[in-house]
């Protein structure tokens, strides 16, 4: 007897190609039905010579066992296909919220990512202050002209309160100070109000405070990790300019502006070297250790990283604007 | 202040360009911004020696290495003491005071083309002849001069401080302002007819029929200035710079110049100038280490240089026999105290932008902060699909009672910037409502929103401050897909969102324990408690609260971050089974008196053996239950960390469970 050696090359190769199980069937009765070679030459065994009959018996044996496993698991295969019934996947998903930080919130964040794998510790700072932390500790003499430039609101606490809602973040400093151990390196971001409102101002923003205090510090550090930061935020290698300004709390101080597309020089933000009147104020010994602080309006770097025109946008709560910012 | 590029460029002689002089003002610290033909500059309020063309012309040719030369023509004059002209001087306030009359004026015209230009850009209205003429001394020289008409003085002046009471007095223009006994006066015979520094008085105005003229030129304290022009809702240009500090030895020189000037203006018979006791002011003197400086900027300028940068400056080298430098500071910088105030002057000169850069340096390892937990739960918030908002924190007395507890005390404003919300929140919720108003109105149905800030209130010695994560989640429109399922949002899947993030966030043993009388939410609140620690609360909005900014029920919940420990406690861990669990159900009938919890507590904190955990499968009420009674399904899961389970031991234990349910919470079997 004569048995094909490519059977089941030939069976495996025409099972690819089936696609239902009506095809299925018909190719196995063409492999495993009465009629097939395999199950019909069981019949022809009668007339071979009984030594011819067993080695011919076992091969068609083994042939059969071969073919109804191979059949067996391409069935599997067809009916789990088969058993789906075909979806339109196209159709929309079950409805779901999408989530997103407000865009003041992300900003802050970036700048936070920045400094926190440099270990500045985030403090949160009180929104009411008194004026001392506010003012005095921060070497703002009582009637000093540049009170002046702060539009303090003050709070109803009896005859003569000093408690006011803190014009910046730099009060966190004085807390931080006096509370920390040195060296120091912290940032407190946090709502600042000054009572002022019209198209670019409004009477709250946020605004994130540096301070660094170590015995080796100078000018060039306070250079270094703002420039490095600023475009570690931008993104892309920056124009820097850092031109002398006043705060009382600083000596020198420095306003930063950064060359912005056509717009020319943009101010981003104000630094400067802890004022020794400040560092003495919180009990730090001036001779030993020196500081650099810094301090940035979030609202101002938001609308230029995301190019918002109108800083009111920001407090709208509408949607139709947020939602752009979770894209 | 306001200048004109042409008038400046001409002052200064220089050929720069507008952009390029800005420029270099900018650079050394007076920041300049062009409108049109006008360069308005920055000055900041410590300088205010460069509110003047001189104190700019200064500053210019220090840039340029040159040391300043005065450029105004004047012949000196000769000051004498008269009491019948200047009587008395109080010497607190005043530290300097000269009169120049000028008698028999006539002839009188205005200002040339170019000075009354000038003085147009510069904001300073043209008034009158002589007293544009004071202005324009000022603005050159940085020392406000007082034009009086003196045929309406009578002589001698006093300059008083304190007056004994508040007092009425007709200012120029015609306002009367009730002068405060803190102010500074110029008085004569009749009575004050000046506040000194901030404006003159009425009666003493000049006019077009004046003859004779008193024209003031003093040093006035800014101690005795500062906060006084506020005080009466003025700011004029005379109590800007006084407030500033004005050079106590410019005054004779201010005045030699406005008669200088006069004489191209003005015919007149006789003039005669006269001077108060004046307080001599010390100079100040500062000494610098180089070696200091240097280490401090992270330069290494020589002493010869740093010499030449605070001489351009006005500074004078004094001898000193220390290894220091020492300076004499100029009479105009009251910016002057310390050291680093002549580090900043160097480092001026020297250019902020070629000081070197170094490296950002690292501070030493931190500890977690109540910072990171906030984060983590806004973080956890965000993946849960809410969008957070921000808004201000001035709310209505009437919102800040629909949302705070009675018993709060609000924080109000003195000087609210809209008088229909002096009060800061107690609550984050008001604006959540209105947001949730304006952005269905926008067609958005289905909302979750969160905020993360800080609510106030007024407490026994001042104010607290809290950090609130408030959230809410509303839907207008009931949520249905297009294949038509549904979706509920009730209670428990708010308890479900809060339980979520907070375990996710690995907040251990939280409870929630109803607590019905919140302000904000229906009887149906929960507290959130971790131990006896409350660290938030959720539940169903109440509507009164919302002032009906929506329709449908509302969901809530507000987290405090700050009561939320930062300390894990050290882990312990606990051998997993390798052995299979297996679960059993128990039906009961309770009477609906008894809570969830009260299950949970008879179950869970007696032990019984071998369970693992416990759940509710099921609740039925209505048919075949018994009024009061409710069926509940439990589901017991039972494991062992040694062996497989025999049925005979979870028997058992079911019996000891239901054993403990009947006998504390008369809970029976139900067939």
């Amino acid at each position: 007897m004569q048995i094909p050696q490519d059977l089941i090359d030939t069976a495996k190769l025409k099972l690819k190609s089936v696609q239902s199980e009506a095809e299925f069937f018909q190719l196995r009765s063409q492999y495993l039905g009465k009629k097939s070679f395999v199950i019909s030459s069981f019949a022809e065994l009668k007339s071979l010579d009984p030594d011819s009959k067993i080695a011919a018996a076992k091969e068609l044996n083994i042939l059969k066992s071969k073919l109804n496993h191979l059949f067996e698991v391409a069935l599997e295969g067809i009916q789990a296909k088969t058993d789906v019934s075909l979806l339109d996947t196209t159709l929309p998903a079950d409805p779901y919220f999408v989530g997103a930080e407000h865009p003041i919130a992300e900003i802050s964040q970036r700048v936070i990512n920045y400094f926190s794998p440099l270990n500045y510790q985030v403090f949160s700072g009180n929104e009411i202050e008194t004026d001392f932390f506010n003012f005095e500790a921060l070497n703002f003499p009582a009637n000093h002209p540049a009170r002046q430039m702060h539009d303090t609101f003050y709070l109803n606490a009896g005859k003569k309160s000093e408690y006011l809602l803190r014009t910046h973040t730099s009060n966190s400093q004085i807390h931080a100070m006096l509370r920390e151990p040195l060296p120091l390196y912290m940032l407190s971001p946090g709502r600042v109000y000054r009572c002022d409102s019209d198209t670019t101002h409004l009477p709250m923003f946020t605004q994130i405070e540096g301070l660094v205090v170590d015995e080796d510090v100078n000018f060039g550090d306070l250079k270094g990790i703002i420039i490095n930061f600023l475009e570690y935020f931008f993104n892309e290698k920056m124009e820097v300019r850092f031109r002398p300004s006043y705060f009382p709390f600083t000596e020198p101080s420095a306003e930063v502006d950064i060359k912005f597309g056509d717009n020319g020089w943009l101010e981003v933000l104000g630094c400067g070297m802890v004022h020794p009147n400040v560092l003495k104020g919180c009990n730090i010994d001036t001779k030993k250790y020196r500081g650099f602080a810094f301090g940035m309006g979030i609202e101002r770097l938001a609308m230029l990283y995301y190019g918002v025109d109108d800083i009111r946008d920001f407090y709208s709560s509408n949607l139709d604007f947020l939602n752009q910012f979770s894209s | 202040m306001k200048i004109q590029y042409s008038f400046l460029k001409d002052y200064l002689s220089t050929d720069l360009s507008q952009q390029k002089l800005a420029d270099v003002f900018t650079k050394v610290g007076f920041e300049c911004e062009s409108d049109g033909p006008i360069i308005d500059f920055d000055i900041t309020p410590n300088r205010g020696d460069v509110l003047s063309l001189r104190g700019l012309q200064r500053e210019f040719q220090a840039q340029q290495s040159k040391v300043f030369k005065d450029k105004s023509h004047y012949k000196t004059l000769t000051f004498k003491k008269d009491k019948t002209i200047i009587n008395k001087i109080d010497k607190s306030g005043c530290g300097n005071y000269q009169l120049m009359l000028v008698r028999g004026l006539h002839s009188v015209k205005v200002l040339d083309k170019k000075k009354r230009n000038f003085l147009s850009a510069a904001g300073v209205p043209l008034i009158h002849p002589l007293v544009d003429l004071g202005n324009y001394v000022m603005l050159e020289m940085g020392t406000p001069m007082h034009v009086f008409d003196s045929d309406h003085l009578e002589l001698p002046l006093n300059i008083l401080f304190p007056i004994s009471k508040k007092t009425p007095f007709q200012a120029i223009g015609g306002d009367t302002k009730i002068v405060e006994p803190s102010s500074l006066t110029i008085q004569d015979q009749k009575g004050i007819q000046a506040i000194a520094g901030i404006i003159g008085g009425h009666e003493t105005s000049v006019s077009n029929s004046t003859k004779s003229i008193a024209v003031e030129a003093a040093f006035f304290n800014p101690d005795k200035i500062a906060n006084q022009a506020r005080k009466y809702g003025l700011a004029t240009d005379a109590s800007h710079r006084f407030e500033r500090g004005v050079d106590p030895e410019l005054q004779q020189q201010a005045l030699a110049r406005f008669l200088f000037l006069l004489k191209g203006i003005a015919q007149y018979d006789s003039i005669g100038c006269y001077k108060g006791s004046s307080v001599k002011l010390k100079p100040k003197a500062i000494s610098l280490s180089v070696e200091r400086f240097n280490y401090f900027s992270g330069l290494s300028l020589s002493t010869k240089k740093i010499k030449l940068f605070l001489e351009t400056l006005g500074f004078t080298s004094m001898p000193t026999k220390t290894a220091h430098l020492k300076f004499q500071v100029p009479s105009h910088r009251f910016d002057m105290e310390l050291e680093e105030d002549l580090y900043e002057e160097i480092l001026r000169c020297y250019g902020y932008d070629n000081i070197p850069i170094n490296p950002p340096k690292s501070g030493p390892v931190v500890k977690v902060t109540d910072h990171s937990v906030s984060a983590k739960l806004k973080g956890g918030l965000v993946f849960g699909g809410f969008q957070e908002l921000m808004h201000m924190p001035f709310v209505s007395t009437k919102t800040f009672y629909a949302l705070n507890s009675n018993e709060w005390i609000p924080a109000e404003l003195s000087n609210p910037i809209n008088e229909n919300e002096p009060l800061m929140r107690g609550s984050l919720f008001g604006s959540l409502f209105s947001a949730i108003n304006l952005n269905v109105k926008k067609g958005y149905s289905a909302i979750k929103f969160f905020e993360h800030g800080n609510v106030f209130r007024k407490i026994k010695n001042g104010f607290a401050q809290e950090s609130h994560i408030s959230g809410l989640i509303y839907f207008h429109e009931s949520q249905k897909t297009w294949s038509d399922k549904s979706f509920q949002y009730d209670l428990f899947s708010l308890k479900a969102e809060v339980l979520k993030l907070l375990e996710t966030l690995k907040v251990k043993s939280i409870q929630l324990v109803p607590n019905a009388s919140a302000t904000i939410f229906t009887a149906n609140a929960m507290d959130i408690l971790v131990g006896k620690n409350k660290i938030g609360m959720l539940g169903e909005i109440n509507p009164t609260s919302t002032n009906k900014l929506f329709k449908n029920p509302a969901f809530g919940f507000e987290i405090y971050p700050e009561k939320i420990s930062t300390k894990s406690s050290a882990l312990k861990l606990i051998p997993v089974s390798k052995f299979p669990s297996s679960s059993r159900d128990l039906n009961i009938l309770i009477n609906q008196s008894y809570s969830y919890a009260e299950i949970e507590t008879v179950l869970l904190h007696r032990k019984i053996k071998f369970l693992h955990s416990l759940a509710l499968a099921n609740t039925f009420e209505g048919n075949g239950i018994p009024d009061g009674s409710i069926s509940m399904t439990l589901r017991f899961m039972f494991q062992s960390p040694s062996k497989s389970l025999q049925e005979s031991e979870i028997n058992e234990s079911m019996d000891h469970a239901f054993s403990l349910l009947n006998k504390a919470l008369k809970a029976k079997i139900r067939s």
